[in-house]
C-alpha cells in the first residue's frame, strides 16, 4: 500500500498542511478529517503545500471541493502551492485553476493572508 | 431398574422351598440326620449362589441415582430393624430354647416362623448388598467389579464353612476347621473393608445432599450397629440353616462396615461442602463460557452470558464489562449486572483513572477487600457508592487489552484471593469470546461490502451499451474494463438522426457503490439532454446545472460529450474537465493532444463553468483515428510505480493507427497489460477509439 501523510504547521495568521505520498481514494478520508479539525479549530486559512505529494485521484481533489465552500463562507481559504508539474497537470486538466489560487512558491499565500489579517484588524 | 427375568428370581426360589420343605420335615419327624442336614445347606447354597445375579442386575440408570439408592436403605434398614424389634420376644423365646438341645425341638408354627423370618432376612440381604454395590461401583475402577466379586466368593465360601464346623464331630477336625474359619473372617473383614473404601458418590453430593446424607447417617449407623448385634444375640435361624444364618450375619457386618465408613467420610466431607460447591460451581461456570465462546457469535446474547457467568463465578452482587471500542479506542460500558439506570448513567469511562492505566501495565487481577479506603477505586466509587469489595482484572487477548471486567461487593472482604484468580481465568476465556465474535462480526460486513461491491460492480457494467453504434463512413469501438474495485468510469452513445452520433466519456470522482451510483445519474440526465440539446457546449452547461445541484459537493464528473456527423465527418466536442483526446492522422509523425479549456462538472454552480468552457471542431480526413480516454488509462502503475503515461499511449497509437478501431483497442490493452507485468490496475480502463473509414470502404 502506498502511504500518505500529513504535516501540519501552524502560524499566526494561517496553517500549512504539507501533504507527502499518494492521495487516493483510500487516503482522502485522512485529508478530509485533518480539514475538519482546522475548521473546527476556527483556523479558515490554510496554505497546502504540494512539493512532496507523488499522486492525486480524482477521490483527492474531491476534498477540496468538500471543504472550500464552507471554509470560503467563514471568510477563509485555501491556497495551494509548490505542485510538481505532474500534479498540476490533474489540477489543470479539471481545471481547478479557474476555481483556486495555486502559486509557485509558498510566500504568496503567505502574503496575502498577513495582507488580509491587517485589513481585518 | 432393569426388569429382572422371571426365572432368575423362581430358580432360587424353588431351592429356598425346597430346603423349608425338608427342615419342616426334620422338625415336625424329629429325624437328625447329617445327610439330611447337608442336602438341606446344600439347597440353600445353591440358592444363594443362583440369587447373586440379583445383587448384580440391580442397575441404577446413572450416578445421579445415588440419592435414591441411599433412600432405599435407609428405609430397608428402618423397617428391618422394626420388625426385628417386633418379633424379638418371639425370637429370643426361639432362640433359648435352641440353645438347650442344639436342636430345635418345635411346634410346625414355629418352624413356619423362622423360615419366615430367615427369607424376610434374606431377602433383606441381597436387596441392601445390590443397593451397595451400586454405590461401590460409583466412578468405578478396573478393580473394582473385581473386589466386589471376591467380597461374594469369599462371603459364601465363609458361609459355607459354617456348616461342617457346627456339625462336625472329631475335636481335630474342628481345630482345623476353626483355623480354616478364622482366615476366611480375616480374608472377608480384609475385603470387605477395601469395598468400604469405595465412597466417591459423596463427592457428588451437594452441601444441601450431604447435610441430608449426615442426618439420614445419624439415624441410620446406630440403628444398624444395634440390628446387627441384636440380631447375633437372638437368631434361630441357625436351627434352620447355619450357612444362611452366616450368610445374612455377614451381609450385615459388611452393610454396617459400609454404613460406619460412609458416615466418617461425609463427616470429614461436611466442613468444606460449601467450598467443594463453589468450585464447583466455578468449574462449571468456566465450562458454560467455553461452550458460549464455541458457539456464540450474537454479540449481545455473549456479552450478557460473560456477566452472568462472571458474577456467579466470582459470587459477587454487581458485575460490569468494559471494552474499548475498536473504531474510537474509547472505552464504554458493555455490559452489567445489578446496576441501576442511573449508575449506568452516571459511569464514565475511567480512561483517565489510575485503575485502569495500572491494570494495563500489571497486566492481572486487582483485588479491593476495602473499597473505602482504596485510592485507585476511588474513580468507581464516584459513580457507584455501596461497594465494599471489589475486583478488577483486564480483558487480553493476543496480548492486546480489550477492556476490563469488574466484580463488586456489598460488603468489605467479599473476596478471597483464589477468587480474584478464578476471575483471571475466567476474564482469559471471556477475552478469547470476545475477540472471536469480534471477528466474525467483522468479516460478514466484509462480506457484506464485497457483496454490495459486486452488485455495484454489475449494475455499472449493465448501465455500459451493449453494442457498438454504426454510423455511415465511420467505425467505433470502445472498452471499460473495471479494476478489483468499482470505478466511476462511463461512456456512451445516442443515436440523434440525420447520421449524427452523440459520444460521452467521462469518470466519476471516487470509487465504490456511491461512483457507481452517481454514475447512472449521469448517464440517465445525458441521455434525457442528448435528444434536446444539440450543442456540446449547451449540453454541458445545463448537465452542469442539474448536476451541481444534484452531487454532494467533494463529488464531480469530468465529462467528454461531442456529436459525431457523418455527412461532413465533422466531430464538435466539449472537455469539461477530462483528459484530454488524441488525434492522429495517417501521415502524422506524432499524435495531437486536442485540450479545449473547461472545468469539471460540478465544480461549479454555473458562471464560471459556463465562461470557461470552449468548444471545438475537428475534421476526421480519411483514415484518421480519435482516442478518447479516461486517466486509468494513463494513470496505470507497473510495479516500479512508474505511470503509463501520454506519451506512451502516443507511441502506442502512432504504432498502431492503420489498423481497425477494433485492433487499435487491442493493441493498446496489450501494450498496458505488459507494462503492468501482472500487477492489478488502480483504476479503471476505459476509452473510445473513433476512426475515419477511408473512402473506398465508406462507399
Amino acid at each position: 500500500m502506498d502511504t500518505f501523510s500529513i504535516k501540519r504547521i501552524d502560524n499566526d495568521d494561517y496553517s500549512t498542511l504539507h501533504l507527502e505520498g499518494f492521495l487516493d481514494a483510500h487516503t482522502a478520508p485522512e485529508l478530509e478529517s485533518e480539514f475538519e479539525k482546522l475548521m473546527g479549530e476556527g483556523r479558515f486559512n490554510i496554505v497546502v503545500n504540494f512539493s512532496e505529494l507523488n499522486y492525486i485521484s480524482s477521490a483527492g481533489l474531491g476534498v477540496f471541493m468538500g471543504c472550500i465552500e464552507n471554509i470560503r463562507e467563514n471568510g477563509g481559504d485555501i491556497k495551494m502551492c509548490c505542485m510538481t508539474p505532474k500534479i498540476f497537470r490533474v489540477f489543470d486538466l479539471l481545471g481547478f485553476p479557474a476555481l483556486y489560487d495555486i502559486v509557485d512558491d509558498e510566500e504568496k499565500p503567505l502574503n496575502y493572508f498577513a495582507n488580509k489579517t491587517h485589513k481585518f484588524s | 431398574m432393569r426388569r429382572i427375568h422371571q426365572l432368575s428370581l423362581l430358580l432360587p426360589l424353588a431351592f429356598f422351598i425346597a430346603a423349608c420343605v425338608q427342615y419342616l420335615g426334620i422338625v415336625s419327624g424329629d429325624v437328625y440326620s447329617l445327610a439330611a442336614i447337608y442336602t438341606r445347606d446344600g439347597f440353600i447354597l445353591i440358592s444363594l449362589i443362583l440369587s447373586l445375579p440379583l445383587i448384580y442386575k440391580q442397575k441404577w440408570a446413572s450416578d445421579r441415582n445415588v440419592l435414591r439408592g441411599l433412600r432405599h436403605l435407609f428405609f430397608l434398614i428402618i423397617i428391618t430393624s422394626g420388625i426385628l424389634f417386633l418379633s424379638d420376644e418371639r425370637l429370643g423365646l426361639l432362640q433359648e430354647r435352641f440353645l438347650e438341645k442344639n436342636v430345635l425341638s418345635a411346634s410346625l408354627a414355629d418352624a413356619v416362623f423362622i423360615i419366615s423370618w430367615a427369607f424376610f432376612a434374606v431377602v433383606f440381604i441381597l436387596i441392601a448388598l445390590g443397593t451397595l454395590r451400586n454405590l461401590i461401583y460409583v466412578k468405578r475402577k478396573r478393580t473394582t467389579a473385581r473386589n466386589f466379586t471376591w467380597l461374594m466368593i469369599v462371603l459364601l465360601l465363609y458361609s459355607l464353612a459354617s456348616v461342617p464346623e457346627y456339625y462336625s464331630e472329631s475335636a481335630l477336625d474342628s481345630t482345623l476347621l476353626k483355623y480354616l474359619n478364622y482366615v476366611l473372617l480375616f480374608i472377608f473383614i480384609n475385603f470387605a473393608v477395601i469395598n468400604s473404601f469405595r465412597v466417591g458418590w459423596i463427592n457428588y453430593l451437594n452441601k444441601k445432599q450431604k447435610l441430608g446424607c449426615f442426618w439420614g447417617g445419624l439415624i441410620l449407623t446406630p440403628v444398624q450397629i444395634g440390628f446387627l448385634s441384636r440380631f447375633r444375640d437372638i437368631n434361630p435361624i441357625m436351627s434352620f440353616s447355619p450357612l444362611l444364618e452366616r450368610f445374612i450375619e455377614m451381609g450385615m457386618v459388611f452393610l454396617t462396615i459400609y454404613l460406619v465408613t460412609s458416615f466418617l467420610a461425609l463427616l470429614s466431607h461436611l466442613p468444606t461442602a460449601k467450598i467443594y460447591d463453589r468450585k464447583m460451581q466455578q468449574v462449571q461456570s468456566l465450562q458454560d463460557l467455553s461452550r458460549a465462546l464455541s458457539s456464540e457469535f450474537d454479540w449481545a446474547k455473549l456479552v450478557r452470558t460473560i456477566i452472568k457467568l462472571a458474577s456467579e463465578v466470582a459470587e459477587s452482587e454487581f458485575a460490569w464489562l468494559e471494552l474499548y471500542d475498536p473504531k474510537s479506542g474509547k472505552l464504554a460500558l458493555i455490559s452489567s449486572r445489578n446496576l441501576s439506570q442511573s449508575e449506568r448513567q452516571k459511569w464514565k469511562a475511567s480512561t483517565d483513572g489510575r485503575l485502569v492505566d495500572k491494570l494495563s501495565r500489571t497486566k492481572d487481577t486487582m483485588l479491593f477487600n476495602q473499597a473505602s479506603k482504596a485510592e485507585l477505586v476511588r474513580s468507581v466509587k464516584k459513580w457507584k457508592k455501596d461497594i465494599g469489595s471489589l475486583m478488577a482484572v483486564p480483558m487480553i487477548a493476543s496480548d492486546r487489552i480489550l477492556g476490563f471486567l469488574y466484580a463488586a461487593k456489598k460488603e468489605e472482604f467479599g473476596f478471597e484471593q483464589d477468587d480474584a484468580e478464578m476471575l483471571r481465568a475466567f476474564s482469559d476465556q471471556a477475552a478469547i469470546a470476545v475477540q472471536n465474535a469480534r471477528l466474525v462480526e467483522e468479516s460478514i460486513i466484509k462480506e457484506r461490502l464485497e457483496q454490495e461491491l459486486r452488485i455495484a460492480h454489475e449494475a455499472q457494467m449493465k448501465l455500459l451499451p451493449k453494442h457498438m453504434p454504426k454510423i455511415q463512413g465511420i467505425e467505433i469501438d470502445a472498452v471499460c474494463i473495471t479494476a478489483n474495485e468499482v470505478g466511476g468510469d462511463y461512456y456512451d452513445f445516442f443515436e440523434l438522426g440525420d447520421g449524427k452520433l452523440g459520444v460521452v466519456i467521462g469518470d466519476v470522482s471516487g470509487k465504490g457503490p456511491s461512483a457507481a451510483f452517481y454514475m447512472a445519474e449521469v448517464k440517465g440526465i445525458m441521455e434525457a439532454l442528448a435528444k434536446e440539446v444539440r450543442s456540446p457546449k449547451a449540453m454541458l452547461v445545463a448537465a452542469n446545472e442539474t448536476l451541481y445541484r444534484n452531487f454532494e459537493r467533494k463529488t464531480f464528473i469530468s465529462l467528454i460529450y461531442g456529436i459525431l456527423d457523418a455527412q461532413d465527418r465533422r466531430f464538435t466536442f466539449c472537455r469539461a474537465g477530462h483528459c484530454p483526446l488524441f488525434l492522429v492522422n495517417s501521415h502524422d509523425e506524432q499524435p495531437r493532444l486536442l485540450e479545449p479549456r473547461g472545468l469539471g462538472v460540478g465544480l461549479d454552480a454555473g458562471t464560471v463553468f459556463e465562461r470557461t468552457l470552449e468548444q471545438m471542431q475537428i475534421e476526421l480526413k480519411e483514415g484518421d483515428t480519435l482516442l478518447l480516454y479516461t486517466d486509468g488509462v494513463t494513470e496505470a502503475r507497473n510495479p516500479k510505480g512508474d505511470e503509463f503515461g501520454e506519451e506512451r499511449l502516443a507511441e502506442t497509437l502512432l504504432q498502431v493507427k492503420s489498423g481497425s478501431p477494433t485492433e487499435i483497442k487491442k493493441s493498446i490493452i496489450h501494450n498496458i497489460y505488459s507494462f503492468f507485468d501482472g500487477q492489478n490496475a488502480y483504476d479503471d480502463l476505459t476509452f473510445i477509439v473513433i476512426k475515419a473509414q477511408s473512402d473506398e470502404k465508406a462507399r
